[in-house]
């Protein structure tokens, strides 16, 4: 008998089936979820529990409506076996990516996987209000033209700045400090609010490191290192297989490392951030020592970092001397953090270092040069292969983690939806209050002489 | 006029003066004898037939070989077939048109693969990047051109008016930004107005959709359509049911302009420039044949057409004369049927 229909009245201290049973089931659904396990064999062999209790457990999980099995898979000797699978279209996850002059959206299905995104320009320095209002209406056109029937299970948010508070538990209660113009504004309230859905929000480098975590190059690595570069050189780490966050939820700020070059002291993001890179190319344009990048300036284009990229890759001498002044000094840093933390990956991201191929040699010539041979022995890096779209992939996997996260799910399975979790329910009371008495409190600083 | 929207994946638009070609350029090209291929969503339709154009003639002072000119007639497996067949004929370019998202990505990722250069034409299937996964993007600011609709909308409507949004139902980069473009210059220049927003799967089904619309909202006072030709669809449609509602859209077509100049429902037009935009992507396909640089995303504005400027900027857009109805109505031809 499938334990959904087992009475939840017992005797007195004693757990009713259904709440004993909320490991196993989460156990056995993020198997599924994950796709290590697609049949009831494997399913007994890989959470190594007995048929009947597999049997019993996928009977529940099939009645509260997680997942379906139908399809029939390929018989390896006697009956093909039926195909277990999460459905993933039970609800919809929004994500976003907020930075200096542009917004990000998009709407993806709970495995993750984006079924659109838009972007468009915006200046953060406006009103925090406007801003999110904007956000409000790209998800509302986003949930009509995808979702109009689904719930919105979660939502994440990409920010430029490190998102200072440590872990929720296990959601965001309300919104943490990370820009200093949104100081005081109810942003993740207001999504709640609206939405009806938990809320996270993660820094840019943290959700670009689990876009490629789960995505991209990083989906078989248990230690990796993500180094964007950009104008700033941020570092993400996923250890043992999850996102480290950090005490503040602030690691990774390399780019504020002390670094050398030649007579100059500064820091990393100084003087080997997209910055020096569009400068020297500008002047080596100018100047006509590049006679590539003069080119690009006689046809009236800008020469930027991303051009200077372009330029080393098709073999222009100066502009791959700029880049590889900039790739040993990144490299310094990140053998440094390689031989402290032993990683399996090391990524590079970001535009400059996605056009072209001289960033990621300097890198790789540093590191293997400075670093344990152990530490090197099986390192590999490479460069991510998910462009810009990082961010949205991985405030998607951001929400699918947390969701799925076996503390977390042990308190919702049961109900068939994270909506219904305990906490999740009294927090969202608690944002609205939160919210009404923001409000009020804006009524009476208005009407105050 | 500047370009108000962003990439497929965020990217700043570069102007097309950004992929001019210079003699030297042209002499280059010239020796270098390219091959190029062109697969479009249909060859049927004016715009494809001034792309095709601004592409020929481009190609033609290059002397770069058009080896093969495909129409998918819209279909993602015609697509498919298509780019995986001329891959076998090695052309130094192939430019496309993806018909589809997700269905048609990996046959354009092969094309890539396989060593030649692809440039497409508005729309990027999810998952294709810039540099990696093709050459550059040459679109229309679509985005622009959705702000144009609105604000020729804007004009004829009472405070506090409600106004039916036809969006395609279709995953489509430019559709998209034209809707999400409409809505947030409504929202930001005319908070007073309500959107109703409903999907068509098909320019025949326009029509029915606009009167549904109508049906489950009576007061609506006009009408935004994602391109021309289904909302000529509305219009006849709206003509049967003896309603009078103005109608924005994009694209300059016949039916449309004509319309349009005759005081008929269509108010005012965001045009392409699709000639243009023909030229500007067999430019950009030259200049990476050469192995110069090239951005990831080049952007034509897009025109905005009322009443008063539909003859110039039929002109323009078109590069031919415009219909007589549209030189009568304009008061530039004497009416046959006049006393």
């Amino acid at each position: 008998m499938p334990i959904a229909s087992t009475s939840g009245i017992r005797g007195k201290g004693r757990p009713t089936t259904r709440d004993s049973a909320a490991a196993s089931l989460g156990a056995l659904f993020n198997l599924i979820r994950s796709g290590k396990a697609t049949t009831r064999q494997e399913l007994e062999r890989e959470s190594e529990l007995g048929r009947a209790v597999v049997a019993d457990r996928l009977a529940t999980l099939s009645e509260i409506g997680l997942i379906v099995e139908s399809e029939l898979g390929i018989a390896s000797g006697g009956r093909a076996p039926r195909l277990v699978r999460f459905r993933t279209d039970l609800g919809c996850i929004l994500v976003a990516t907020l930075d200096q002059s542009a917004l990000g959206v998009g709407i993806a299905d709970l495995s993750g996987r984006l079924f659109t995104e838009h972007h468009e320009a915006i200046d953060l320095g406006a009103d925090a209000a406007s801003t999110s209002q904007r956000i409000l209406s790209l998800f509302d056109w986003l949930i009509a033209k995808h979702a109009p029937d689904m719930p919105v299970w979660g939502i994440a948010v990409s920010v430029p700045g490190p998102v200072t508070e440590g872990d929720e538990m296990p959601f965001m209660e309300q919104t943490p400090s990370f820009l200093p113009a949104w100081e005081g504004f109810p942003f993740v309230e207001t999504l709640v609010d609206r939405f009806g859905a938990p809320v996270w929000l993660r820094s840019s480098i943290e959700t670009m490191t689990m876009g490629e975590r789960f995505a991209g190059a990083g989906q078989t690595a248990r230690n990796m290192l993500f180094i964007k570069v950009g104008k700033r050189i941020g570092a993400g780490l996923i250890f043992d297989g999850r996102l480290y966050r950090g005490a503040q939820g602030a690691s990774g700020l390399i780019g504020q490392m002390p670094v050398q070059a030649g007579d100059r002291a500064s820091t990393l993001d100084v003087l080997a951030g997209s910055d020096m890179i569009a400068r020297e190319g500008l002047a080596a344009a100018q100047s006509g020592r590049s006679p590539l990048l003069a080119d690009t300036l006689r046809r009236g284009g800008d020469v930027g970092a991303i051009e200077v990229s372009q330029a080393a890759q098709s073999g222009d001498p100066t502009s791959m001397e700029i880049l590889g002044i900039s790739g040993r000094m990144i490299g310094h840093s990140v053998a440094m953090l390689a031989n402290m933390l032993n990683p399996d990956l090391i990524i590079l991201s970001g535009t400059m270092a996605q056009t072209n191929d001289l960033l990621l040699a300097a890198v790789r010539e540093t590191v293997y040069g400075e670093s344990h041979p152990l530490v090197t022995r099986d390192l590999i890096i490479a460069k991510s292969q998910m462009g810009s779209s990082a961010g949205l992939v991985g405030a998607a996997m951001v929400v699918v983690e947390s969701l799925f996260e076996p503390g977390c799910l042990k308190d919702w399975i049961v109900h068939g939806t994270p909506l219904a979790h305990p906490v999740f329910l009294a927090l969202r009371k608690a944002c609205a209050a939160r919210r009404a008495g923001i409000a009020a409190g804006q009524d009476r600083q208005a009407i105050a002489p | 006029m500047t370009i108000s929207g962003l990439g497929p994946h965020g990217e700043r638009a570069a102007p097309p003066e950004r992929i001019a070609l210079f003699p030297d350029d042209i002499t280059a090209a010239r020796a270098g004898r390219f091959r190029v291929a062109i697969v479009l969503h249909t060859l049927s339709s004016d715009w494809a037939k001034q792309q095709i154009a601004g592409i020929m003639a481009t190609f033609g002072d290059c002397e770069a070989a058009v080896i093969e000119v495909v129409d998918c007639g819209f279909a993602p497996e015609a697509q498919v077939a298509a780019l995986d067949r001329l891959r076998g004929e090695k052309p130094d370019a192939i430019i496309s048109i993806p018909v589809a998202n997700s269905t048609v990505a990996d046959a354009h990722r092969r094309v890539s693969q396989a060593g030649i250069r692809l440039l497409l034409l508005d729309n990027v299937p999810t998952g294709l990047l810039p540099g990696s996964d093709y050459v550059a993007l040459i679109s229309a600011d679509n985005f622009g051109l959705g702000t144009i609709a609105a604000a020729f909308l804007a004009e004829r409507l009472a405070q506090g008016a409600a106004v039916g949004v036809l969006s395609y139902h279709a995953e489509f980069f430019a559709t998209n930004e034209r809707e999400i473009a409409f809505n947030k210059w409504m929202l930001t220049n005319r908070p007073d107005i309500r959107l109703h927003v409903r999907k068509f799967d098909s320019i025949q089904t326009a029509g029915a959709d606009a009167l549904a619309l109508i049906s489950d909202h009576d007061d609506l006072a006009g009408f935004f359509v994602v391109w021309d030709t289904p909302a000529m669809e509305v219009v006849k449609a709206l003509e049967r049911a003896g309603r009078h509602l103005p109608v924005t859209t994009v694209d300059l077509g016949r039916d449309a302009a004509i319309n349009l100049a005759s005081d008929g429902m269509i108010c005012g037009i965001g045009a392409q420039q699709p000639y243009l935009q023909g030229i500007a992507v067999a430019q950009t396909c030259v200049l990476a044949l050469l192995g110069k640089q090239t951005p990831d995303w080049v952007a034509l504005p897009g025109l905005a057409v009322s009443s008063d400027n539909v003859v110039e900027s039929f002109q323009k857009v078109w590069r031919k004369q415009a219909p007589r109805e549209v030189l009568v109505s304009a008061k530039l031809l004497k009416n046959p049927s006049a006393p």
